[in-house]
């Protein structure tokens, strides 16, 4: 053992050593630093060694946890020494206690400087260290140039030049202003040139730092760092003591890997096959060895080159189509070597220590693909009940996604769902059950099949709840499927199910009152003997403290009395929208691992089974949601206003046939049919009064100089348009499809001599769901199709998968999902560009997901209406405004307006027959419903004002209907109260007004 | 950016500790104990990474080594490779034992000052600054050469220089 080579430093730490407690240690350091104050107080007898001695015991008594609140002076004032060991001390010290800001560095910023531009290789070093480890600001600002001077310079020895380039880093990451970007990619190249392993390494470490802020000034050194790779992995003309277990230069190689991950892409060719070649040989060199030493360098190399490939990979999108094939193959390359090891990753799953058995989940979520989903599923399913806790629920997430995303078949998925249930029900989250709802409600075929293996679950003991959530879900709408089989008669269906009820929480219990009342539904005319039990069941519950549950019982009572009617009522659930996973944005939202995010990288990019695609299903009759089922995520029903909602299955056909182009004009025959039923389902149950809504027609006729005068949302239109780079003319006008789409929900969003874009639209609360069916009208292919959604702030839009080429007279249906989540007017893009033969075609279109599509007509008796009305005083929420200039329109008219927009009129809500009371529902995310309230008064000798009070949702809503109830200026001049053409064409006038 | 480099006793006396993004003297020993906390609880024939954001902040990770009586752990973030940094625990380890010739934990204890030379020849403001511990081993025997020669002539006292032989 050799020792401090300072006595009294020796003993003082071995007398710490002594100590029995940690009481003694404070009282041997008490006095230790008591003696060193009296000493440092009384300097001058004080020896340069001894100085270093006391300095040395403060380092070694800061380093206990004890605060030395002195003697900085004197450690500072020792890096001024003459000698060796007494700055050599001062300045590691100084580095230790010291903070970049504290006063003293400023004494010897000066003493520092000599230091380095003097002519002591060994003072360079000491000062380049301190410096190194605690320069601030102003070090930087001083000492930079010099610091520079030694990097670059030839007589300085490696060991400073390494030094220096550390140094540099540090000083340019306290200021960047100290390293001048011009001068540095020249310097930086040469700098790489560097034979000098140590030195190398360091410049690297540089280059990195620099190459971070700003990739673009140092494109001339990429070349130099694949040859540095080569070099390495070639192991050409490495000294010996750079290589590390026979791996040259492990450190070097994984910094320049690094410094690569920087530049976006790589576009000689040349350079690239370089590097490519160099990632084949580390990715098919590394092998599993027997020195721990050598393995972990091996894998370090490996894993970096791992990230460089998946970097590189990512970035294939951004490039042209051209794509060099070597790459695909080098990425598929390297999946088949993760997979290889799939069996050792499913054996890390057991290992002991909890972070790989993190990283060994992580790695099978990221390596899943259609080929190996059912093993790695199976795996993790089995997993599952040995998992500790915290992981248990992450598990059953990723089960559950990669489940879904990559089934081989849609029976597997239900099986799978359900296992997790039933292994790990504490651990299934909700979403996890509604969603296999959805797939099981979007796929007939599977209807029979789920609802089979929801019975055999239930016959199970000990059942989780939400097993008996999902099962009885499923045998309420499809027990019916089961009828023959044994034990599934409805009787046995009831009796199996009532058995839980005793057992469950009352969240299970609406579901299960659901699942009775699809019961006698799907047994009508009921068996009088189930019938009774059940409606006993209901009247039990009808006075139960949990409204949700009292609501449902009342309500299921009292349907189930109308006997056949029922079938009506609550017919089976229609399908769901397609919609992103939510599952999977969970995993993603609560990832915030890199390595995590890199394999979800990976999956984007793989092929996903198709299995799950929900179908297009041949158009139903309208189906009627049961009153309560609230407890579903994707409706929303807040407030007091339950309603019926209808669910639009009606089907336009394909927009080839339904609308014809006739010289920008949308044709009578079009979708005028589509659009009134439309409106008709819309309004038929919510009782309108008066004349089934003609409303929107799809008939047009174009106003002479219709936009002459943009209003503020045509602004914002003509600036999205602005840039179309197309030569290619649009049939017909856009804007004025656009308008029209505003109002109706299927039609002809855009066409030109090649392409037509046809849009049908749901809207439900704050979701809608746009298809997009782009037709091909020639006999040729367009190619290069891309769709770019432009989505505003306040819309969340997400379009499914364009393909990119569009075979001759094919058509492509593209869901767009859209969520809204607060009030705004703004308007979402369309980016579409395709290429038909040479020409290239991009436009950009306003998509109809507007304002009034989040509204929800809600009818409201006078009774209900006017406290509301009354209750709201004043802006911001009751805003009044006086309109002028208003198109001149009949009552009925402007009702048809109101309806088209979503509002509910109510003739004679009013006692006044000149004003109109048009009452709504907003929806967003941030608030679900809203209720809006509008009394449009109007005098029937002045039809060109009114007054407008759209109470509730602040001046958006208003500005909307403003924009739609004034004419545009160059409209006809105000007319007396009867305007036969507006009487005989009320579609003409609203697309004037539009 | 290598932000920590801590040597510990596994009874969690701190041997050798340091910062490369400062740390106030509290706040320092309030870390390390905690570290040691991550550390004594895991088990043996574990793996050498472990989860410290809760301790260091966001983009932190850790790695450490167990030899004999001593962790030594490396605490850096994402833009170090986390095998390159147990690699260089091992260089550091190394180049210990080449220093001290079978280094034990008393070596480090009487000669932390040494042990700061040895680091700042390996690790540099956070940034790896040699690889090659016959590189460190030239560098700190250069250090140690200059330390004797000035000192000879200084007031050692002789019953140190005869400790030293022994």
């Amino acid at each position: 053992m050799a020792l401090s080579g300072m006595r009294g430093l020796s003993v003082f730490i071995s007398d710490i050593r002594n100590c029995q407690n940690k009481e003694q240690e404070r009282l041997r350091v008490d006095k230790e630093l008591g003696n060193i104050r009296t000493r440092f107080k009384n300097e001058k007898g004080l020896s340069p060694y001894e100085k270093k001695k006391y300095v040395w015991k403060m380092l070694y008594i800061y380093m206990l946890g004890y605060d030395v609140d002195f003697g900085h002076t004197e450690t500072v004032s020792l890096i001024s020494a003459p000698k060796y060991p007494e700055k050599q001390v001062g300045y590691i010290v100084t580095s230790c206690i010291l903070n970049e800001n504290h006063d003293f560095l400023r004494m010897v910023i000066n003493t520092v400087r000599n230091d380095i531009i003097g002519r002591n290789e060994t003072f360079q070093c000491l000062a380049l260290t301190m410096v190194g480890n605690i320069g601030g600001r102003e070090f930087a600002e001083s000492l930079a140039p010099d610091v520079q001077k030694l990097l670059i310079s030839s007589s300085c020895r490696p060991l400073v030049r390494k030094k220096a380039a550390l140094c540099l880093l540090r000083l340019y990451r306290k200021n960047p202003d100290v390293v001048n970007i011009e001068g540095w990619s020249d310097r930086m190249t040469q700098l790489l040139d560097e034979r000098d392993f140590g030195v190398l390494t360091s410049v690297m470490s540089l280059f990195v730092a620099l190459v971070s802020n700003n990739t673009d000034a140092y494109w001339n050194c990429l070349p130099k760092c694949v040859k540095i790779l080569e070099r390495l992995t070639r192991n050409q003309d490495i000294p010996q003591e750079y290589t590390y277990y026979g791996i040259p230069s492990p450190w070097l190689q994984v910094k320049t890997m690094r410094a690569l991950q920087y530049f976006p892409a790589i576009e000689d060719p040349n350079i690239r096959r370089s590097l490519f070649e160099v990632l084949q040989r580390i990715l098919m060199g590394t092998d599993v060895v027997k020195n721990v030493n050598k393995n972990n360098a091996s894998h370090a190399v490996l894993f970096e080159a791992l990230a460089l490939v998946m970097h590189l990979d990512a970035e294939k999108e951004m490039m042209s189509q051209c794509e060099n094939m070597s790459r695909m193959l080098l990425v598929i390359d390297v999946q088949d070597i993760i997979k290889r090891h799939q069996a050792q990753i499913v054996t890390s799953l057991k290992d002991p220590d909890i972070s790989i058995r993190r990283r060994a989940l992580d790695l099978l979520y990221g390596m899943c693909d259609v080929s190996n989903a059912k093993d790695i599923v199976e795996e993790l399913l089995q997993y599952l009940s040995t998992a500790e806790f915290a992981m248990r629920e992450e598990l059953a997430l990723k089960a559950a996604i990669l489940a879904e995303k990559f089934a081989p078949d849609l029976s597997w998925y239900v099986d799978v769902i359900l296992q997790l249930i039933d292994k790990a029900g504490d651990f299934v989250s909700d979403d996890i059950w509604y969603r296999v709802v959805q797939f099981v409600t979007n796929n007939e075929d599977l209807q029979p099949y789920a609802a089979a293996k929801a019975r055999e679950y239930l016959d199970k003991p000990a059942l989780h709840e939400t097993m008996v959530k999902v099962s009885a879900y499923l045998l309420g709408e499809y027990s019916h499927l089961l009828i023959r089989r044994p034990g599934c008669s409805p009787k046995e269906i009831f009796a199996i199910i009532n058995e839980k009820l005793a057992t469950v929480s009352t969240a299970t219990i609406p579901i299960l009152l659901s699942t009775f009342a699809k019961i006698l539904m799907h047994s009508q005319p009921a068996d009088p003997e189930l019938q009774d039990q059940i409606w006993l069941i209901f009247r039990k519950y009808e006075s139960y403290i949990d409204v949700e549950i009292q609501q449902r019982a009342v309500e299921y009572f009292a349907l189930s009395k109308k006997g056949a009617a029922l079938m009506d009522i609550l017919a089976e659930m229609p399908k769901f929208p397609e919609r992103q996973s939510s599952l999977l944005k969970k995993a993603e939202d609560t990832e915030i691992d890199t390595a995590e995010q890199s394999a979800i990288k990976i999956r984007a990019q793989q092929q996903t089974s198709n299995a799950l695609v929900v179908t297009d299903q041949p158009p139903r009759p309208m189906e009627r949601r049961p009153l309560a089922w609230g407890n579903l995520p994707f409706l929303l029903f807040h407030g007091p206003f339950l309603f019926t909602f209808e669910c639009l299955m009606q089907d336009s056909a394909s927009p080839d046939h339904s609308i014809t182009p006739e010289n920008g004009v949308i044709s009578k025959s079009v979708s005028e049919a589509p659009a009134s039923d439309l409106l008709v389902d819309l309004l038929g149950p919510l009782a309108i009064e008066g004349p089934p809504a003609p409303a929107v027609s799809g008939e047009q006729t174009s106003f002479p100089g219709l936009n002459a005068t943009p209003s503020p949302v045509d602004a914002l239109a003509l600036a999205i348009l602005s840039d179309q780079s197309t030569g290619v003319q649009p049939i017909g006008n856009i804007d004025e499809r656009f308008h029209a789409l505003c109002l109706k929900d299927s039609g002809v969003l855009y066409e030109d001599p090649y392409i037509q874009i046809g849009v049908k639209a749901e809207w439900r609360g704050h979701h809608g769901r746009l298809v997009l069916f782009l037709g091909n009208k020639n006999t040729a292919s367009l190619s290069s199709v891309k769709a770019l959604i432009l989505p505003p702030a306040h819309l969340k839009m997400e379009l499914s998968l364009v393909p990119d080429t569009i075979p001759p007279r094919a058509q492509v249906q593209c869901p767009l999902v859209v969520m809204n989540l607060h009030a705004s007017r703004d308007v979402g893009a369309l980016d579409l560009s395709y290429k038909f033969e040479a020409t290239l075609v991009n436009v950009k279109l306003r998509l109809p997901a507007v304002l009034n599509k989040f509204l929800q007509p809600i009818q409201m008796t006078a009774e209900e209406f006017f406290p509301q009305w009354k209750a709201l005083a004043g802006p911001p929420l009751k805003l009044q405004e006086v309109v002028r200039g208003v198109k001149p329109m009949l009552l009925p008219e402007m009702a048809d307006l109101f309806a088209s927009l979503r509002f509910a009129v109510t003739p004679g809500l009013d006692v006044n027959p000149n004003n109109l009371v048009a009452t709504t529902s907003f929806y967003s995310e941030t608030t679900h419903a809203v209720l809006c309230l509008v009394r449009v008064e109007t005098d029937p000798t002045d039809r060109t004002q009114l007054r407008l009070t759209p109470p509730l949702l602040s001046d958006r809503l208003k500005e909307l209907i403003k924009d739609h109830m004034v004419g545009l200026p160059m409209a006809p001049p105000p007319q007396p109260p009867s305007v036969a053409v507006a009487s005989d064409d009320p579609g003409a006038i609203l697309a004037g007004l539009l | 950016m290598i932000r920590a480099v801590i040597v510990m006793s596994t009874e969690g006396k701190s041997r050798l500790a340091r910062f490369y993004d400062y740390q106030p003297p509290e706040k320092q020993q309030e870390l390390i104990r905690r570290l040691y906390g991550v550390l004594s609880s895991r088990p043996e024939g574990v793996s050498n990474f472990a989860q410290v954001e809760a301790i260091f902040g966001p983009d932190t990770r850790m790695v450490y080594k167990h030899y004999a009586t001593l962790y030594f752990v490396f605490v850096f973030d994402s833009s170090e490779n986390e095998l390159a940094m147990l690699d260089l625990i091992q260089v550091f380890v190394e180049t210990l034992d080449k220093c001290f010739k079978n280094v034990c934990e008393l070596d480090i204890v009487f000669n932390f000052n040494k042990m700061h030379s040895i680091l700042d020849e390996i690790v540099f403001g956070g940034q790896v600054l040699e690889t090659s511990s016959d590189e460190v081993l030239k560098a700190v025997e250069e250090i140690t050469r200059l330390e004797k020669s000035a000192s000879s002539g200084g007031p050692l006292p002789k019953s140190v220089v005869g400790r030293l032989s022994r």
